[in-house]
């Protein structure tokens, strides 16, 4: 426990504020998560979970508040340096066009990503893990059902060998079987911080800590969009 | 200056330039009145088959004509002068005239679009006029009004249009896969590498109908300028290699232009984050 005590939060947020169109979304909320821990971001529909998700990812800018990965404050010089720690998995994936192969390939031929590309060599056992058939490689992406994208998402993210993840209801399109093969898969990486959003009883008995977010003040919030510098 | 103006002046300019054998008959006024009279057959057929596009016609016809007399006069200073700040300044000035055309063709707000783009088409039309002017033609002033006026106006004329296909393409399609956009900053892509997928699909539309006008001149039409360097009195293979080196100047001159705008515009019309400003469209308030 010394070594928790001594190194930075993996996430920290401090009286981060939102707005969109003038309306506040999101007002004054404040988080920290140590590194390895599983957390819950519940609330209702409209209360601005997935744009806290987005905040860390430098996906959408807030209007006050400040956010640190790993102790370092993400700002518009960091964001671009921090992104690296963070994987992603959106609510419903766009995996972009092409064989999921492809899908797969191309994050791992960014820059930023090279020394990772011998992770391809991986896909196999995730595949298995994540209840997905070998020939599901050869598929168009755009023709997947909806769980299939949130399992190739996440195994895309997984191969990127990020500390912190950041799962927007990942298992909500999936089914009984698999919603248990990811929780497992994402339980037995003890190292891995995980900040999800989900409505699922089974993701919150995964989690260490739940954390409420409370209603947006207006509770209005138009679904992703993004405050200033651009909607995503 | 629109496209087909620009060609027809170029056409006529470099007529003259590659004149060897005699003049250009030129036209008097009833020569004239009898070209206008040939507007007698598409008005009665618009006016026939109520199609509705008289008050158009004229009005496009009246600009047409009432621009062309102003470039007229205002060319035949500039050719007697042949001053080259003079000359670098009306080829500035049909940039100017393009580029703030484009930016209103895309739907995008002028002030935002507009100097990058300008950039990108001072670069792009330079490069290849000064190869035309300089190399091809060996002219021993660069500047030349006689040759930098017309071709720099051809080139432009071209780019103007892939630069408006090439550059709302980009946007649309960024517009419309922005989640897979965003999928792949968050996968650590840098902004260059996650506009990849967009610029090339912009490109690509920009690209296409110059290959493919390259691929059908002389079979379709007889191109604007090798008419003029005929008109001129030179002999058909001048006008061929005159129209050879053209055709290449132009796609040499929109492929940099397209490839420049995206790249330069994507400085202004992202922040810091990577984020597409949604305050570059038309009629949104963001």
């Amino acid at each position: 426990m010394t070594s928790i005590t001594h190194t930075p939060p993996a996430i920290e947020i401090e009286n981060l504020a939102v707005t969109f169109a003038g309306k506040p979304v999101i007002r004054d909320f404040s988080l920290r998560i140590q590194r390895g821990e599983k957390v819950l971001l519940a609330g209702a529909s409209g209360t601005g979970k997935t744009t806290v998700l987005r905040c860390i990812l430098g996906l959408c800018v807030p209007d006050a508040g400040i956010i640190r990965i790993d102790g370092e404050e993400l700002t518009r010089r960091s964001v671009w340096r921090l992104r690296h720690r963070l994987g992603y998995v959106a609510q419903e994936p766009d995996l972009g066009g092409g064989r999921v192969r492809e899908v797969i390939e191309r994050p791992l031929a960014y820059r930023a990503n090279a020394h990772l590309r011998k992770n391809i060599e991986r896909v196999g056992a995730l595949l298995e893990r994540l209840l997905l058939p070998d020939d599901v490689l050869g598929k168009q992406a755009g023709a997947l059902s909806g769980g299939e994208k949130q399992r190739i998402a996440l195994l895309s993210v997984l191969l990127l060998d990020r500390p912190i993840l950041l799962l927007d209801e990942p298992s909500s399109a999936l089914d009984k079987a698999a919603k248990e093969a990811v929780s497992e898969l994402l339980a037995s990486q003890p190292e891995r911080t995980i900040l999800s959003v989900s409505h699922e009883a089974a993701w919150a008995s995964f989690s260490d800590r739940s954390i409420e977010l409370p209603p947006a003040p207006n509770n209005n919030q138009p679904g992703g969009t993004s405050a200033r510098g651009g909607q995503l | 200056m629109n496209g087909a103006g620009v060609m027809q002046e170029a056409g006529e300019m470099a007529g003259q330039a590659a004149a060897v054998s005699h003049e250009v008959a030129d036209i008097s006024p009833l020569g004239m009145t009898a070209a206008y009279l040939l507007l007698i057959i598409p008005l009665a057929i618009i006016l026939w088959k109520r199609i509705g596009l008289l008050r158009g016609a004229i009005v496009s016809v009246l600009r047409m004509s009432v621009q062309l007399l102003f470039v007229g006069l205002y060319l035949q200073v500039i050719f007697r002068l042949n001053n080259p700040w003079l000359n670098a300044g009306w080829v500035l000035l049909m940039i100017a005239v393009a580029d703030v055309s484009i930016a209103r063709g895309c739907d995008l707000r002028v002030g935002r679009i507009a100097l990058p783009l300008f950039f990108a088409l001072l670069t792009g039309t330079a490069i290849p006029l000064a190869v035309f002017v300089g190399l091809i033609v060996r002219r021993p002033m660069l500047l030349d009004a006689q040759y930098v006026i017309p071709i720099g106006g051809m080139i432009l004329g071209n780019c103007l249009r892939a630069d408006i296909v090439g550059i709302r393409t980009f946007f649309d399609s960024i517009r419309k896969g922005e989640k897979a956009y965003a999928n792949s900053l968050a996968q650590g892509a840098g902004q260059a590498e996650a506009l990849e997928p967009y610029t090339r699909e912009a490109t690509r539309a920009a690209l296409a109908p110059t290959i493919a006008t390259i691929a059908t001149i002389g079979l379709v039409a007889l191109p604007g300028m090798m008419t003029g360097v005929i008109l001129g009195g030179a002999a058909p293979m001048t006008a061929i290699k005159y129209q050879i080196a053209i055709m290449i100047a132009i796609f040499s001159g929109t492929a940099s232009t397209v490839y420049l705008a995206l790249r330069f515009a994507a400085n202004t019309t992202f922040n810091d984050y990577g984020l597409l400003d949604h305050g570059i469209f038309k009629g949104r308030d963001e």
